[in-house]
């Protein structure tokens, strides 16, 4: 698996991600509104191991991240979003989830100065609840009621990015530090 | 304003700058009211009637919209806000060619008009006139150098049209206005220097452009992107060294990224085509995934280059680890490698060994837990029990081998059932459809495709809050031909409130495999109304698609981000390269190429050798798509009720009823112009994927039917350079020459020239 | 009549918003950044006049340069290659010009080109 930034070209093989898998869809020009005013925050994780069938054959997507900046946030600190976040059900158990977070994350911060990244998940979604707050450290910040177009509610889950901070303090105390564990924390 | 008549007496000037300001704030009833307030009194003033137009247009009527706007014109010939118009409402249908010549002429009206200016320059870069783009934006800059985003669109306008020294010249001539450092959390500015670097580095300066990054290293914004650069200039520059410091901070922040490796490679020196090199090769990975359990990269990788024993004891030692985790896609991830018959060989002998293994040996697999799993809203997982190591393992290994012997490379269905029952029966959960889904697969390439169907539908069942599952079933019922159901099936996902039911959302939300394996599943029945109808679905989706930069090219200048930009013209440029399009045009063309062959087909209510099975079955369809169309209309009542939601009513256009949802009408189109249809789809497939074999052959057979010989020719000499052992050619080749040998009418004589040698002399006699 | 009705839902209503602001007007009429010396600024639109003429003389020049300066194509044959090959004529002129005009060369490397 290959984890990288995502490129506009990436945009058809997100998209059928996201329908394969999700409820909430978007059309191609949202991708590209994201991926044109927040073109460090999205990640995808690419099938790189498959035998190609024709020269043109499109990066393979199993994974993605669709993340930006809050606009005009509400209370007035700058925060990333994520917009949505899915792996494909064949590729569960690489950590792709949390890999392709982290990146995110870090975009977030350095680019954009972020102190938290913030997200909506479905109050029945018990496994995605599960790896954001236990695996990825989000906090439930509340519910908002009737978030989705099927009137479900939402949880509103946020997650401090302080961390990357003292990350960036360790590695500018000793640049050649080996052996930082990114991954681990 | 030239006519006397044009001008308005004050109190209905201020009217018309209200009817202007509601066109911009989308008020488009207030804006309607105004208008014909002025009418009233002054019914051929063209101003006004050039915006009543444009709102009609606006509001979907765009035959009305043109009409008038074409009477307005004849009232006030020498109005620019006429001409504007006339230019917008031609942009709105996509006829560019003749936008651009109206907005000239109003700008020639009106050459200080900062809109048509604009309007122009933004048709001008999505044709890709890149000379008339500069010369605009050339304009632009002149009249308004204060700011920032018309120097970036100035360098972008040159950088694109080839002309790299001046992109770097403008930009780099906008810096030394700056009287201070803009401030550190400028975005425009930061990406702007930035785009500078890449302009650089295009232009082949790799010296220059690693001393500007390191000049900025400090206070860029876009850190990955910056690291990136400096080391891939590193590398070219042959500072190895430095080029592996580079690339370790970036694996540091990274360790799953290929590049990344790839790059670090090549600053140590190393070569994977090279067996000396496998042994350092091989510490380097070992080193990266020392650093962490979590890093999948560094593991794999080595599987690539090992060869012999030593690929056996790390394929041993990376199989292991994956099964104790029980990763469902180790097989995915490993077939690669197939392609070498001694690594397939010696992974089957890996594998089937465990199978004897004692279960416990392999302990030491923590109890894992389902953390990682739907992070998709759709699956509503119940908190899973924790699974006993030894059967993680033993599923793992059943589950591999499964997908193992159902690939091409080593098919033996027999055992690929045998092991796959043999995991369903391991399986303690009761939603994780994973290894029936697998089972499915195995009962399609039996070619069973109806239990396959039955099979995939039944996984399904174990989790319906799951996407993903329902999406598989989906699919296999297309390949069953069970249209309806497959429809239903999807639609226990889709949006309630679409216009045009679960295909209306389908196709609103872009979802080009659905259309795509419907077209192919009617073509496989000779519904070819429908199939032909579904691939126009998908170009459609490309001309959306190919749209959608609009929007864009005044959005990026704004937000400043110029090399994603960039990024995203040169993506647009190759759009239907994209394998979605290839298929679907493949498709298409055959279809059109049948209708040629057979103009009865469009009209024939029992098709080309259709059975009455078929035709039953397909009656059934007609029913079925005449009741979602009435279906259809109801909800889009509803739906006009609530008012259209973000997707449907995207453009302010409200979207319309099919009135077509059999294709027929659309077929007896395409029927009168068949080859000249099949051209659409053909061309960019020629242009874009010319090494794709089978556009090449469908190129052939359209070209031969026009009788443009040469053109056939060639299509027919790329195929066989492609692949000499396609069976088409052969047939092509044969078929070629024939026609050639029994024209009613010979090719003039330099044509014929180019026949004779390089083709018919060339061939065996 | 409000300008646009957001859609019912949260997760629809942040899509619409973002897509219906992506054609807005820019800050055209906003003042220029404050950081900007606007001598200097005078003295680079002038430098950009200057820069322009030459540049523009020496990209027409590379424009030239590339297929033969002053190759003279013969009409019927445009239209020989634009009947035969099933392409527009600016297209077929520009092959008969790489191709010293002469038109079976012209046809010949077009029909064997490798795609």
């Amino acid at each position: 698996m290959d984890i990288r930034v995502l490129h506009p070209s990436d945009i058809p093989h997100v998209q059928q991600t996201n329908i394969t898998n999700l409820p909430e869809n978007y059309f191609c020009k949202y991708y590209l509104y994201h991926a044109l005013s927040w073109p460090q925050l999205s990640y995808v994780a690419v099938d790189v191991s498959r035998p190609k069938k024709t020269p043109y054959d499109a990066p393979k997507i199993v994974g993605y991240v669709l993340a930006k900046m809050e606009e005009d946030p509400a209370d007035g600190i700058q925060h990333g979003h994520i917009t949505s976040l899915s792996v494909m059900r064949t590729h569960r158990r690489l950590g792709l989830a949390e890999k392709l977070m982290r990146q995110s994350q870090r975009a977030m911060f350095e680019t954009y100065n972020a102190v938290y990244v913030s997200l909506h998940v479905r109050v029945s979604n018990v496994a995605a609840l599960a790896l954001y707050r236990d695996t990825l450290g989000f906090e439930v910040k509340g519910i908002e009621a009737k978030y989705y177009a099927d009137g479900e509610d939402a949880y509103s889950m946020h997650r401090d990015l302080g961390y990357l901070r003292e990350e960036a303090l360790d590695d500018s105390d000793d640049e050649d530090t080996a052996g930082q564990d990114e991954g681990g924390e | 304003m030239a006519q006397n008549n044009q001008v308005l007496p004050s109190k209905e000037q201020t009217l018309f700058r209200h009817l202007v300001q509601n066109y911009e704030s989308k008020q488009y009833k207030k804006g309607l009211k105004a208008a014909e307030q002025i009418l009233r009194k002054h019914p051929n003033h063209g101003d006004t009637q050039a915006m009543k137009a444009l709102i009609l247009s606006a509001q979907g009527k765009s035959d009305e919209a043109f009409e008038l706007c074409r009477a307005a014109l004849k009232n006030a010939m020498k109005s620019h806000v006429c001409w504007h118009v006339y230019g917008l409402l031609y942009r709105g249908q996509r006829n560019y060619e003749e936008a651009l010549k109206a907005y000239r002429f109003a700008l020639k009206l009106d050459p200080d008009s900062v809109q048509i200016q604009r309007d122009l320059a933004m048709l001008q870069i999505q044709m890709r006139d890149y000379e008339g783009y500069v010369q605009s934006r050339r304009a632009m800059l002149t009249a308004r150098p204060g700011f920032r985003q018309n120097w970036t669109a100035l360098a972008i306008a040159l950088h694109l049209s080839g002309d790299l020294v001046g992109a770097e010249d403008v930009l780099h001539r906008y810096e030394e206005t700056l009287r201070q450092q803009p401030s550190r959390s400028d975005m425009e500015h930061a990406d702007a220097v930035l785009y500078k670097n890449m302009i650089i580095a295009e232009r082949g300066d790799h010296e220059k452009a690693l001393e500007h990054i390191n000049s900025i290293m400090r206070t860029a914004l876009d850190k990955t992107a910056v690291m990136e650069m400096r080391a891939e200039y590193l590398l070219k520059l042959d500072r190895k060294e430095e080029a592996k410091e580079a690339y370790t901070k970036l694996l540091k922040r990274n360790p799953e990224h290929r590049a990344y490796y790839e790059g670090l490679e090549r600053a140590l020196g190393l070569d994977r085509s090279n067996g000396d090199d496998h042994e350092k090769l091989g510490e380097m990975y070992h080193g990266w995934a020392m650093q962490s359990d979590r890093i999948d990269a560094a593991r794999r990788i080595p599987l690539d280059f090992k060869q012999g024993d030593a690929f056996r004891s790390h394929a041993d030692k990376y199989l292991r680890r994956m099964f104790k985790k029980g990763v469902p896609s180790t097989f995915a991830n490993m077939k690669q490698l197939y392609s070498e018959p001694a690594k397939k060989a010696a992974v089957q002998e890996l594998v089937e060994g465990y199978l004897s293994e004692e279960p416990q040996v392999n302990g030491g697999a923590e109890k894992t837990e389902e953390t990682n799993g739907s992070v998709d809203g759709s699956h509503k997982a119940e908190a899973k029990p924790k699974t006993d190591p030894s059967i993680t393992w033993q599923i793992s290994v059943n589950y591999y081998l499964a997908q193992h012997y159902n690939y091409y490379l080593c098919r033996d269905l027999a055992k690929a059932e045998q092991y796959i029952d043999k995991t369903i029966s391991l399986n303690p959960s009761k939603t994780d459809y994973t290894y029936h889904m697998t089972r499915a697969r195995i009962l399609k390439h039996r070619g069973n495709v109806s239990s396959a169907s039955t099979a995939m539908n039944e996984a399904r069942e174990m989790d319906l809050k799951d996407r993903y599952i329902n999406t598989k079933c989906a699919k296999y019922q297309l390949r069953n031909h069970q249209h309806t159901d497959a429809i239903s099936t999807m639609g226990l996902f889709t949006r309630k409130e679409a216009v045009g039911g679960p295909l209306g959302d389908l196709l609103d939300m872009q979802c080009v495999w659905f259309i795509t394996e419907d077209g192919e599943s009617h073509l496989r029945q000779n519904h070819l109304a429908l199939a032909l109808k579904r691939f126009r679905a998908v170009y459609d989706i490309f001309v959306a698609w190919e749209d959608d930069q609009f929007d864009f090219h005044s959005f990026s200048l704004r937000k400043g981000m110029i090399r994603a930009y960039v990024d995203m013209i040169r993506w647009e440029d190759r759009l239907r390269e994209h394998p979605f399009f290839t298929r679907a045009a493949l498709s298409a063309v055959r279809i059109l190429c049948m209708l040629h062959d057979n103009p009865e087909l469009a009209k024939g209510n029992l098709q080309n050798g259709e059975s009455a099975e078929n035709a039953a079955e397909r009656k059934k369809a007609a029913k079925k798509a005449k009741r979602e169309a009435e279906k259809a209309a109801e909800a889009e009542k509803k739906a006009k009720a609530e008012k259209a939601t973000a997707k449907a009513d995207e453009g302010g256009e409200v979207k319309k009823e099919d009135v077509d949802p059999e294709g027929k009408e659309g077929l007896k189109v395409a029927a009168e112009k068949p080859l000249e249809e099949a051209m659409k789809y053909l061309q960019p497939l020629l242009e874009l994927s010319g090494g794709h074999v089978d556009g090449q052959i469908a190129g052939f057979e359209v070209y031969f039917r026009r009788k443009k010989y040469l053109p056939a020719l060639r299509c027919l000499l790329a195929a066989q350079r492609i692949d000499p052992e396609h069976p088409k050619s052969h047939e092509q080749s044969l078929k070629l020459r024939h026609a050639l040998g029994n024209l009613s009418e010979p090719l003039p004589e330099k044509a014929k020239q180019v026949t004779d040698s390089e083709f018919l002399s060339k061939q065996p006699k | 009549d409000a300008p646009d009705v957001l859609p019912a839902n949260a997760e629809d209503r942040k899509a619409a918003q973002a897509m219906s602001s992506l054609d807005t007007k820019g800050d055209e009429d906003a003042a220029p950044k404050k950081e900007i010396d606007l001598k200097a600024l005078n003295d680079a639109m002038k430098n950009l006049g200057v820069g322009q003429e030459s540049k523009a003389s020496t990209a027409a020049a590379k424009k030239e340069d590339a297929p033969k300066k002053l190759v003279k194509v013969d009409q019927a044959d445009v239209t020989l290659l634009v009947d035969q090959l099933d392409m527009s004529k600016a297209k077929a002129t520009e092959l008969l010009r790489a191709h010293d005009a002469d038109a079976v060369k012209a046809m010949t490397a077009w029909v064997t080109a490798a795609v």
